[in-house]
C-alpha cells in the first residue's frame, strides 16, 4: 500500500488546473488509493494563481503536501512554478508547459517576466528533473487550446509513475469531463503522452 | 446528492455538509453567498426540487435565519450557511433564538477563514459561543462535516436549541472520500402553539427565565457533547506525560506528523465540541500528562479553557501554544508548523533543515512576478470606474482627489491600478454610511460609494434611507451586474430568478433608490463611456444625495448564456502603439505586438467595445454588444 504520492498542479484561473485536479483524484479514489485533495477556490475563476495538492495513500491527512515533499509539479504556466517551490525538493519531478500567461503588470512593463531558463534552473536547484513542454501549442494541434490541461496530464503519464493506470484516468476523462469534448481530450492526452515519451528518451 | 447509503464519494467539505443535511432530513436550507461556505447551498439547489426541500439565496444573512428560525419554530428541519462575517450580521437574531426553543432541527454551518484565502478578517467564530451560550462542533474533514450535520440536527432538536457547526476554509474546500448514510424523509408533521413566555423577549421576567433555561439546556448537553464521536482521546500505555490536543483542521496535520515520525506513544486529544467542551475527557488527559501542545488555529480558544481547568485542579501542566509563543494567532496552520511545535514540545529537531535550498526559494518567490487580479475581460466595472475617473477629470480633479468608499465584491476590484479608486472596505453595504461620515467630518471634494446590486440588497438600502432622510450630498453609484459575482454567480434579487432557478420579476434598485427619497437617480450602461460619463458629472452637481445605477451584465454570465458581442479588432495601420487603451483599461483580452501595438486576443474579448471608445487614433473597431 502506498504511503504518501504528492502532486502539487500550480495554474492561472481558466487553465484548467481545478479540472486536472479532478480528473488525477477522480483516478485515484476509483483505484481504492486513500484521497485528499486541497486547494483554494476563492479566486479561481478572475485569473489570480490557483495551486491544488492532489494527494494519495495511507499516510495522508492533511489538505496540503508539506514543504518539499511534491512528487510531481505539474506548472500549467511556467511563472507559477516559481511561486509553490514551497512544496518542491529533491524527490520532485516538474513538468512545465513553456507559454506564459503574462500578468497585467509585465504587460504594462511595470514588471519583468522571467526568463524561461532562469525558472528552469531554479527548478533544478531545488528539485529534480525538469521536462518543458509547449502544452498551449500541443492543445492546438489536438483542436483546442481549452484541453492544454489534459495534454500536461498525458505528459504526465508518460513519467511511468507506477500509481494511476492509463486505463483509470481514461475512465476519469471520461466521467470529469463532459462527453462532447472526450475525443477531443482524448486526442490531447495522447499528444501529450507521446510528446513526453520523446523527451524522455532524448535525456 | 442523490447517493445510496454505504457508496464511498469524493466529496469537498462544503458539498458533505449538504449531504450530511439531506441525511438528517432538511426541510429548508438557506444562506447568503460567502467563499468559503458558498457551495453548501449551490450543491443543493440543483436537485432541491427532486428531494423535496426548499432551497434559497436570502438577500443577507439575518434574513437567512429568521426564515430558518420560522421554519424551525413549525417543526421544520433547517439549515442555514454563511461565511465569518456573515454570522456578525446573522447574530443579532441568533442570540436571540438561543433564549427561545425551537421545535425542528435548526443547525447554523459558519465557515470562518485562516489566512485570507477569500478576503475579510481572520475572525474566529468559536468565540460566539460564548456570547450566545449556543454549542459547537468544529469539523476537521469532510466526513466529520457530515457526520457532524447529521448529529447537530438530532441535538438540535432534541435539546430545542440552534447549534452551530463549524469548518474552516481548508475544511470546507478540502476533497476526500466521504461514506453515505441513510436518507431521513424531510417530511414532518408540522405546527406551531402559541406561547408568548417562550417565544418573545417582551418581559425581563420571561428574558431571565429563557436565559436560565439556555443555560440549563447546554447542561444538559454536556454528558452527550462527551461521549460523543467528535471527540477522541488516545492516551498510549507507554505515554511519557507528554501529549497534543488538536481542534479542527490541525488534528489532519497532527495525525500526519505522528506517522512519519511513528510518535506512537503521544497522547492526543481532538476537541470537536468545541462548546460545551468535554471537561472529563480533558481533565483525564491532563491527569496524564506535564507537558501539552494545543494545536489550534486563530485563537487561543481550547488554550485559555484548558489553562483554566489545569488551574483549578492546581494541577502543573506546561501548556505549549499561542501564549507562550510557540504557536502565531495569524493565518494558517500546515503540516510544518505543527512539525515544528511538535519538535518543540518533544525537545527535539522533526523537521530537516536545508538553508541552502531555502535561500532558492526565497529567490524564486522574488522572481515571480505578481499577479493582481484583474477585471474579466469585458467587466462592466472597468467601464464604470474609467467613466467616472472621466468625469471627476472633467470637473478637475486630479488623481486622489475625490474619495470613493468601495464595498463588498467585485466592485473592490476598482482600488487595482489602474484605477486606483477605490479607498475603503469595511463590511457589506458599508461604503454609503462612511461616504456620509466623511462629508460630516468637512471633507469638501466629491464623495461617491460604490457598491454592487447583491451587497446592495443586502445591507445598502437601510443606509440610502439614512443618506436621503439627513440630506448629505454624496453620490450612490450602483453598479448592477444583475448577479453576485465574486462569490460564483449565485442570482441576486436583479437576476430574475431564484437559487433553483425559477423565474422572478427583477427588482429594479432604481425603484428602491427613489423610494428611499433619493430624488436624482440616473440609470446608464456603463458600456456607453459617453452617457455614464455624463450621469457622473451631472450626479456630483447635485446638492443633495444622487445616486448612478450602472446596469449591464457580468461579462462571465454574458458569455455563458452566449450573449457575448463580436470580438473588437486593431487596425494596425491606424494603431500608433500609444497603449492608452492598455494603460487605462488592462484588459487581460490585450497584448502587445512585437512592433509595440496593440492587439486583441478574439477568443477573450468579449466585444464589449470600451477599449474602442478610449482610442484617440479610432485604430479599434467594435461592434457594440448584445443587450
Amino acid at each position: 500500500m502506498i504511503k504518501e504520492y504528492n502532486i502539487l498542479i500550480a495554474s492561472v484561473g481558466g487553465q484548467g488546473g481545478i479540472t486536472l485536479a479532478r480528473i488525477l483524484s477522480n483516478a485515484a479514489q476509483s483505484q481504492g488509493l486513500k484521497v485528499r485533495v486541497g486547494e483554494t477556490l476563492g479566486m479561481a475563476q478572475r485569473g489570480g494563481p490557483v495551486q491544488s495538492h492532489v494527494r494519495f495513500g495511507e499516510d495522508v491527512y492533511g489538505p496540503m503536501i508539506p514543504k518539499g515533499r511534491s512528487d510531481v509539479l505539474l506548472s500549467l504556466e511556467p511563472a507559477e512554478a516559481l511561486r509553490v517551490v514551497r512544496y518542491i525538493g529533491k524527490r520532485t519531478t516538474t513538468i512545465m508547459n513553456t507559454s506564459p500567461t503574462l500578468p497585467i503588470p509585465v504587460i504594462l512593463n511595470e514588471a519583468t517576466y522571467p526568463d524561461p531558463a532562469r525558472i528552469t534552473s531554479i527548478l533544478e536547484r531545488i528539485g529534480g528533473r525538469v521536462y518543458s513542454i509547449d502544452a498551449v501549442e500541443l492543445a492546438r494541434e489536438a483542436g483546442s487550446l481549452r484541453s492544454m490541461n489534459v495534454v500536461m496530464l498525458g505528459a504526465y503519464v508518460s513519467l511511468g509513475e507506477p500509481i494511476l493506470t492509463l486505463d483509470t484516468i481514461e475512465e476519469s476523462l471520461a466521467t470529469s469531463l463532459p462527453s462532447r469534448y472526450l475525443e477531443q481530450n482524448i486526442r490531447a492526452l495522447k499528444i501529450g503522452l507521446e510528446k513526453m515519451k520523446e523527451l524522455i528518451s532524448e535525456a | 446528492m442523490i447517493g445510496k447509503e454505504g457508496s464511498v464519494r469524493l466529496l469537498m467539505g462544503n458539498e458533505s455538509v449538504a449531504r450530511g443535511a439531506v441525511e438528517a432530513g432538511v426541510g429548508v436550507v438557506i444562506g447568503y453567498p460567502g467563499t468559503p461556505s458558498s457551495e453548501v447551498i449551490s450543491t443543493l439547489a440543483p436537485c432541491a426540487e427532486e428531494l423535496g426541500i426548499k432551497v434559497e439565496w436570502a438577500v443577507n444573512e439575518k434574513v437567512a435565519f429568521d426564515v430558518a428560525a420560522g421554519a424551525a419554530l413549525a417543526g421544520c428541519r433547517c439549515l442555514v450557511t454563511m461565511k465569518s462575517a456573515g454570522l456578525n450580521v446573522a447574530f443579532d437574531s441568533i442570540i436571540s433564538v438561543a433564549y427561545g426553543d425551537v421545535n425542528g432541527g435548526l443547525v447554523i454551518y459558519v465557515a470562518d477563514d485562516p489566512a485570507v484565502h477569500a478576503g475579510m478578517e481572520e475572525q474566529d467564530s468559536r468565540f460566539f459561543t460564548k456570547v450566545s451560550m449556543l454549542p459547537m462542533i468544529d469539523v476537521f474533514d469532510p466526513q466529520d462535516a457530515k457526520d457532524a450535520v447529521v448529529e447537530a440536527f438530532d441535538y438540535s432538536e432534541r435539546f430545542k436549541i440552534p447549534i452551530f457547526v463549524r469548518s474552516t476554509s481548508r475544511v470546507a474546500h478540502m476533497r476526500c472520500g466521504v461514506k453515505f448514510g441513510p436518507v431521513r424523509s424531510s417530511v414532518r408533521e408540522v405546527g406551531f402553539q402559541r406561547d408568548i413566555r417562550r417565544f418573545t423577549r417582551a418581559s425581563p421576567v420571561w428574558c431571565m427565565e429563557q436565559h436560565t433555561r439556555l443555560n440549563e439546556k447546554v447542561e444538559k448537553m454536556k454528558p452527550h457533547f462527551e461521549s460523543s464521536r467528535f471527540n477522541e482521546l488516545h492516551m498510549p500505555e507507554n505515554n511519557a506525560g507528554v501529549g497534543v490536543i488538536a481542534s479542527g483542521v490541525s488534528w489532519n496535520y497532527l495525525h500526519e506528523v505522528v506517522a512519519l515520525h511513528n510518535l506512537v506513544e503521544l497522547a492526543t486529544l481532538r476537541i470537536g465540541t468545541v462548546n460545551p467542551l468535554p471537561e472529563k475527557l480533558i481533565h483525564a488527559f491532563i491527569d496524564k500528562v506535564d507537558r501539552i501542545l494545543v494545536l489550534e488555529e486563530l485563537e487561543p480558544y481550547v488554550e485559555l479553557h484548558v489553562k483554566a481547568m489545569i488551574a483549578d485542579a492546581g494541577k502543573n501542566v506546561r501548556v505549549y501554544g499561542k501564549k507562550d509563543g510557540t504557536l502565531r494567532r495569524v493565518g494558517e496552520y500546515n503540516y510544518d508548523v505543527v512539525e515544528r511545535a511538535l519538535g518543540k514540545l518533544l525537545g527535539t529537531e522533526l523537521a530537516e533543515r536545508n538553508p541552502e535550498l531555502d535561500k532558492i526559494r526565497d529567490e524564486a518567490i522574488k522572481v515571480a512576478p505578481r499577479r493582481p487580479l484583474p477585471f474579466c475581460p469585458g467587466c462592466p466595472h472597468r467601464a464604470t470606474y474609467t467613466a467616472m475617473r472621466q468625469a471627476l477629470r472633467e470637473l478637475g480633479y486630479g488623481e486622489g482627489e475625490a474619495i470613493i468608499t468601495g464595498d463588498i465584491g467585485c466592485t473592490i476590484l476598482g482600488m487595482h491600478p489602474p484605477f486606483n479608486m477605490c479607498w475603503t472596505e469595511v463590511s457589506m453595504g458599508a461604503s454609503i454610511g462612511l461616504a456620509c461620515g466623511l462629508r460630516y467630518a468637512g471633507i469638501d471634494k466629491p464623495i461617491i460609494a460604490t457598491i454592487g446590486d447583491s451587497t446592495f440588497f443586502h445591507a445598502g438600502i437601510p443606509p440610502t434611507i439614512n443618506t436621503a432622510w439627513n440630506d448629505t450630498n454624496i453620490v450612490i453609484a450602483v453598479l448592477d451586474n444583475r448577479i453576485t459575482a465574486m462569490t460564483g454567480h449565485q442570482p441576486s434579487p436583479s437576476s430574475g430568478y431564484t437559487a433553483t432557478g425559477a423565474e422572478t420579476e427583477p427588482i429594479e434598485i432604481e425603484r428602491i433608490l427613489e423610494a428611499s427619497g433619493i430624488k436624482k437617480v440616473r440609470v446608464v450602461d456603463p458600456y456607453d463611456l459617453q452617457h455614464t460619463k455624463e450621469a457622473f458629472i451631472a450626479a456630483l452637481k447635485e446638492r443633495g444625495p444622487s445616486a448612478v445605477v450602472l446596469r449591464r451584465m457580468c461579462s462571465l454570465v454574458a458569455r455563458r448564456r452566449g450573449l457575448l458581442g463580436t470580438p473588437s479588432v486593431v487596425d494596425p495601420e491606424r494603431c500608433t502603439a500609444c497603449l492608452l487603451c492598455l494603460r487605462t483599461l488592462s484588459c487581460p483580452a490585450m497584448s502587445v505586438s512585437e512592433d509595440g501595438k496593440m492587439v486583441i486576443d478574439p477568443s477573450t474579448c468579449t466585444g464589449c467595445g470600451v477599449c474602442a471608445q478610449i482610442c484617440p487614433f479610432d485604430a479599434i473597431t467594435a461592434w457594440r454588444q448584445k443587450d
